[in-house]
């Protein structure tokens, strides 16, 4: 009988001692999970304090096969046309960069852009539905690629009357990226 | 009153048969009013010849074609050198071989093994220039391995090669010129001309008349006419206003019209006329007029740029431009050109060293190229989608300058496979296309993204048939169709009616029309039972394929044909699903082409600017991109489906080519195989073939046999075997394993299994083994879905 008693209050002590341990341990490991679900809730959706640093095209100089390098190189030779104020011969480097390769998203993103300057809204907007395509199905999904696509659609919109809904997409972008389009406009060095 | 009857008596003797003098009065009157006839006559004639020549001076002296340009060849690293035909574009361009060291000047280029060197020519464009570049590619294991700027060393990421002109709208005269400036002319080109031509040109006023006696002298003692003495001006006018015929008539109104054009007009417009009218040579069927034009046959360069030597055997061949043929007779021309040289020596033109140099010079003429006839059917569509300014008239005459977008090599190759595909179809069926009715064709080439043509032959002969067999004519698509009734069933607006785990009847089907009960049956008349989507479309089956349209309604057949860019009548009829409509292949490529560019409809574009003559781009068709058409979703859903008819369905004969990558196509045989079509794509490239007779009959092959191959050949020549890329997928898609033969999704335990893609949602919700809960059904797991899809994003 001692016997018994001795094991259910060695029993009992254990049960305690493991009450006290995963009282110890598993508030901070909820506290852990609950971090882990509301980062992970809010990833992708920065806050005020949480800005992106937005794709450039020269990130992607030494990316892909030799066509899809060719074509990034002319559109950073578009870029640094636009730069210097040579549009006819940059919109050249980006029609250039889509016939080397017709799947690479930065020269729609780049002539979209390029559109923009020329106030030709209307021939912007599908390009960047195109770049925006193209860059969801290269797996490329994140805010640092939206932030340009969400920019430059409110710059289209504003070109195209649509002035109350372009704030809420330049207002969106300026929050992601301030530095970038805090003045509401992506200059073609940028982008590059 | 006796001086009057005197008087009268002298006149009455003189008429009746009097005196020597008033003989000559009379005579005298006579001549004075043939004179006078003649004078009003001759005034008239020289005032009509007068209007004559100044009509054609001041009005449009030449008619100059309009050449049409391809897209440029962009080269860099890692580029495969063969497959572009490199060595082709520099013959194509008249580049030529330098044969000396030193230093290459621009349009020359030397082959070693293993680098290529070549200097590039400016090419001139008012909105996309390009200067000369003196360049060195490094050629190995079949591709470009760097290309480095010679005069600084530097490698260079791209270079941007100068378009080919592919071909001109010539006018009823089949002329071509290229319109040069005197001031813009080396000066030993026109003393070159002077030498041989007329020496004197400066001095007299139309007519030599030294030279002409000097001429009859020689050929008096010659008792034939064994010298001209025509002058420059007196060639022009001949050229310009009259017929070559030897008569007294022509040569008399060859001299006055010479003495009118230089009372007229200046030496420099006379000589700059004259330059630009001679006639040099033929480039096939084509007529060669001025030295512009016959600087670029000839020497691949511009007139400007014409050496002592390249201007001396222009001005050789003057006096007979076939007979002294650089190309045909090198030995003739090489003789004619050192007695130009010898000419210009003598005359002062140039020193002895100068004779020397240029004496010593091969002869080095650039290769021939014509354009192919297929291209013109090209052209047929360019010059519609021109802005209506740019008519028939315009194009033969204005000189414009019209880059295109036909990409040369893909051309050359659809023209090649449509040929010996359609002679190899017409040997199948043992046909003599020179006793029976040709067999015709189309194959067409569309950038899916942008809808730039690449490349389009309407029909095996354009100069027996301007029939546009891709553009005008329509014909029955039979299967091709039924991709866009199984867009339409899937897409979200119709349920969707199947997913891509359906299983579909294939069943004995009555359907009932207005003409009565309708049994469709599939092409082998076997009915299978129960099939599954993939099963179905890439066996391409008709019986499921009806069904299907039934279901979904062919109204809603019709609305996705027209968003994915079909534009021809469509019956309202349960046939439709059968491919019942007549389509052109322009606008089934374009319906496919949005499939492959992800849902987005392109608009076909053949040309990209026009210059003219001023140097300025006046017609600018920037690229625009596609707009959307149906779910990008669905249209990813379509083009599995094709890639399963390509990998084991109907078009399988595409694989066991050997071809490997990313390709998705649709076969299509019409009734009695009157039609076999073949529509296939990869990631940049739609092409479309269709076979057939101009007036239907029998082929007695399925498209598998007939158009099938032809697309292959095509795409394999310009890809190569493998192809590049992947079909980009967009979001909205789940991947879920099913159980293949019921279409259920597959649990653990469940003993066969496949992975679907399904829209997101719709994927199917019985199990196997039955009962078991699918993941993604309570409230938890969707809290992780949902904050996994916002981490890695839909």
């Amino acid at each position: 009988m001692i016997a018994i008693r001795d094991r259910s209050r060695l029993a009992a002590r254990r049960r305690g001692t493991l009450t006290s341990l995963l009282g110890l341990v598993l508030p901070p490991i909820a506290l852990l999970a609950l971090l882990f679900v509301a980062g992970c809730a809010t990833f992708g959706q920065p806050g005020r304090d949480e800005f992106v640093d937005p794709i450039r095209v020269s990130d992607a100089a030494q990316t892909g096969d030799p066509a899809r390098r060719a074509s990034i190189r002319l559109v950073l030779q578009g870029l640094d046309a636009d730069t210097d104020g040579h549009t006819e011969r940059a919109q050249g480097s980006y029609e250039r960069a889509i016939q080397v390769d017709p799947t690479n998203p930065y020269a729609y993103l780049a002539l979209a852009r390029h559109y923009l300057d020329g106030y030709q809204a209307e021939r912007a907007l599908p390009l960047l539905d195109q770049a925006a395509a193209l860059f969801e199905a290269e797996g490329m999904r994140e805010p640092r690629v939206g932030v340009h696509l969400i920019g430059l659609r409110g710059r289209a919109m504003h070109a195209s009357g649509q002035a109350a809904d372009a704030i809420i997409y330049l207002d969106r972008a300026a929050e992601l990226a301030p530095r970038i389009w805090g003045d509401g406009y992506l200059a073609p060095e940028e982008l590059r | 009153m006796v001086r009057k009857q005197t008087a009268r008596r002298r006149g009455s003797g003189g008429s009746r048969g009097g005196g020597p003098r008033e003989t000559l009065r009379w005579l005298g009157r006579g001549l004075a009013i043939v004179a006078f006839v003649s004078g009003v006559w001759l005034s008239s004639w020289i005032l009509r010849l007068d209007r004559v020549v100044a009509e054609r001076f001041e009005g449009r002296t030449f008619n100059v074609p309009s050449k049409v340009y391809s897209a440029p060849l962009i080269v860099y690293p890692g580029m495969d050198w063969q497959r572009i035909d490199l060595r082709g574009w520099l013959v194509r361009l008249s580049y030529r071989e330098a044969v000396r060291g030193g230093p290459l000047e621009a349009g020359r280029y030397t082959w070693r093994p293993g680098e290529l060197r070549v200097h590039l020519r400016a090419f001139d464009h008012p909105l996309r220039p390009e200067p000369a570049r003196d360049l060195a590619l490094r050629l190995g294991q079949g591709v470009i391995q760097e290309i480095v700027e010679v005069r600084t060393g530097e490698s260079v990421d791209v270079v941007v090669l100068e378009p080919e002109p592919v071909s001109a709208f010539l006018g009823s005269d089949r002329e071509q010129r290229d319109l040069v400036h005197l001031e813009d002319l080396p000066r030993h080109l026109i003393a070159a001309v002077y030498a041989v031509e007329d020496r004197r040109f400066e001095e007299h006023h139309g007519v030599d008349l030294r030279r002409v006696m000097g001429a009859m002298l020689v050929n008096l003692r010659a008792g034939r006419i064994e010298q001209g003495a025509s002058t420059l001006t007196q060639q022009l006018v001949k050229n310009f206003f009259l017929t070559p015929d030897r008569t007294f008539n022509r040569k008399l109104q060859e001299v006055v019209m010479a003495l009118i054009v230089e009372a007229r007009y200046e030496k420099a417009e006379i000589l700059e006329a004259y330059l630009n009218e001679i006639y040099l040579g033929q480039r096939g069927a084509t007529q060669v007029h001025g030295v512009g034009e016959a600087a670029r046959l000839y020497f691949g360069k511009s007139a400007a740029d014409l050496s002592v030597s390249e201007s001396a055997l222009l001005a050789a061949i003057i006096q007979s431009p076939n007979g002294i043929s650089p190309h045909r007779r090198p030995e003739r021309a090489v003789a004619r050109r050192d007695l130009v040289l010898e000419l210009m020596r003598d005359q002062g033109y140039v020193s002895e060293r100068g004779y020397r140099l240029a004496l010593a010079e091969p002869l080095n003429v650039a290769a021939v190229t014509q354009d192919s006839g297929e291209v013109r059917y090209f052209l047929d569509l360019l010059s519609q989608q021109l802005p209506e300014v740019y008519d028939e008239t315009v194009l033969a005459s204005e000189g414009l300058r019209i880059y295109s977008t036909i990409d040369p090599r893909l051309q050359r190759a659809a023209a090649r496979s449509l040929r010996s595909g359609l002679e190899r179809i017409e040997a199948l069926m043992g046909r003599d296309p020179a006793t029976d009715a040709p067999l015709q064709g189309c194959l067409l080439a569309m950038r899916p993204q942008t809808g730039e043509l690449l490349a389009l032959v309407g029909g095996r002969d354009y100069g027996l048939s301007q029939w546009n067999r891709c553009t005008q004519a329509r014909r029955q698509v039979g299967s091709v169709f039924k991709p866009f009734v199984y867009v339409a069933a899937l897409d979200r607006r119709s349920g969707p009616a199947v997913t891509l785990a359906s299983r579909l009847v294939d069943e004995p089907l009555e359907v009932p029309t207005i003409d009565g009960v309708w049994r469709p049956e599939n092409y082998d008349h076997q009915f299978r039972g129960d099939v599954s989507v993939r099963d179905a479309l890439e066996r391409s089956l008709n019986v499921p394929a009806v069904r299907l349209g039934q279901q979904v309604g062919i109204d809603r057949v019709i609305a996705v044909a027209r968003a994915l860019g079909i534009r021809s009548p469509l019956p309202e009829v349960p046939s439709l699903a059968l491919g019942t409509a007549e389509l052109s292949p322009l606008e089934v490529a374009r319906a496919y082409a949005t499939l492959a560019n992800g849902g987005r409809r392109p608009t076909p574009r053949s040309f990209v600017d026009v210059v003219e003559t001023d140097g300025l781009a006046h017609e600018n068709r920037p690229l625009e991109g596609s707009v959307p058409a149906i779910d990008p979703a669905t249209a990813y859903l379509a083009v599995t489906l094709l890639q399963g008819v390509v990998d084991r369905g109907t078009g399988v004969r595409v694989r066991s080519s050997g071809m490997t990558g990313p390709i998705a196509g649709k076969t299509g045989t019409t009734d009695e195989e009157f039609d076999l079509w073949f529509v296939g794509f990869t990631p940049e490239l739609v092409a479309v073939v269709w076979v057939g007779f101009d007036e239907p009959a029998t082929i007695g092959l399925p498209s598998s046999q007939g158009a099938l191959p032809i697309w292959t050949d095509f795409v394999r020549d310009v890809t190569g075997s493998h192809v590049r890329g992947a079909f980009p997928r967009p979001s909205g898609l789940e991947e879920v394993a099913i159980e293949p033969s019921s279409g259920a999704r597959a649990m653990r335990g469940c003993p066969e299994r496949q992975n679907e893609l399904f829209l997101r949602g719709t994927a199917p919700r019985a199990t196997c083994p039955p009962g078991v809960h699918p993941p993604g059904d309570d409230e938890q797991s969707g809290v992780i879905r949902r904050t996994l899809r916002r981490l890695f994003g839909p």
